[in-house]
């Protein structure tokens, strides 16, 4: 799997996302539910940190997250 | 940018993008600055101006331009992030000027872009700006600049590379 995969995977999957949004550096992702995320496969996809603050998941990829995210719509 | 008669330097000097007041990367409210995890850095709590600019920290490409924050690499490959306050990629633009275009050369102190860290500020988020060495070390930053006011184009703080 590419990271894009990884971490749509790690997000719990495409059902598990209401809203995928870059920022400069991280992505910001609303979820049905938090408990469906696997920080540790987030990490291991290549994620510098997950922070996680009820449905919203902030997952911290660096300046790449644009690309990561416009890979993850297209996955979805 | 490659003259060929110039060593490479060895100390990146990265210049406080605006003025204000210096304050610590441990106490931006943001975890993920704050935590240095892309990065360290340092802060500027932005004078409230309704024309607020925000410089070019360093000389280089402006890879990445969004209106709340922005990042340019320099020739040798440094990454710099600045940030225009907290949370504000939800503003969606609204507020700050772009002066320049993604994938410009810019010259340190080239204005980037313009907004107003107090409208920031009434909209409920902080108005402080990350300034972040993308990927470095710590060891490899010094903070040049103590905590308190300081002027746009001081140097913030160097980064050896």
């Amino acid at each position: 799997m590419d990271k894009a995969e990884q971490i749509l995977a790690a997000l719990g999957g495409t059902d598990n996302i209401v809203e995928i949004e870059p920022c400069a550096t991280r992505l910001r992702t609303e979820v049905h539910n938090s408990s469906l995320v696997d920080e540790k496969a987030l990490k291991a996809a290549g994620a510098f940190g997950v922070i996680t603050s009820g449905s919203v998941v902030q997952v911290v990829v660096g300046p790449e997250a644009d690309t990561i995210a416009t890979d993850i719509e297209d996955l979805m | 940018m490659t003259t060929g008669s110039e060593a490479p330097t060895p100390v990146l000097d990265v210049i406080a993008p605006t003025a204000g007041q210096v304050i610590d990367l441990a106490d931006v409210p943001d975890p993920v600055f704050s935590a240095a995890l892309v990065g360290p850095g340092a802060a500027i709590d932005p004078e409230r101006s309704a024309n607020t600019q925000a410089l070019a920290p360093v000389t280089g490409t402006l890879v990445k331009l969004h209106p709340h924050a922005f990042i340019i690499r320099t020739s040798d490959g440094a990454g710099i992030l600045t940030h225009l306050g907290i949370d504000t990629v939800q503003l969606n633009g609204d507020g700050f000027q772009l002066h320049a275009a993604e994938g410009d050369e810019v010259a340190a102190g080239a204005v980037i872009v313009s907004w107003d860290p107090a409208t920031v500020e009434t909209g409920g988020r902080s108005p402080i700006v990350p300034v972040i060495a993308l990927d470095a070390s710590t060891e490899a930053l010094t903070v040049r600049h103590e905590p308190g006011p300081i002027k746009a184009g001081d140097v913030l703080f160097q980064w050896s590379r």
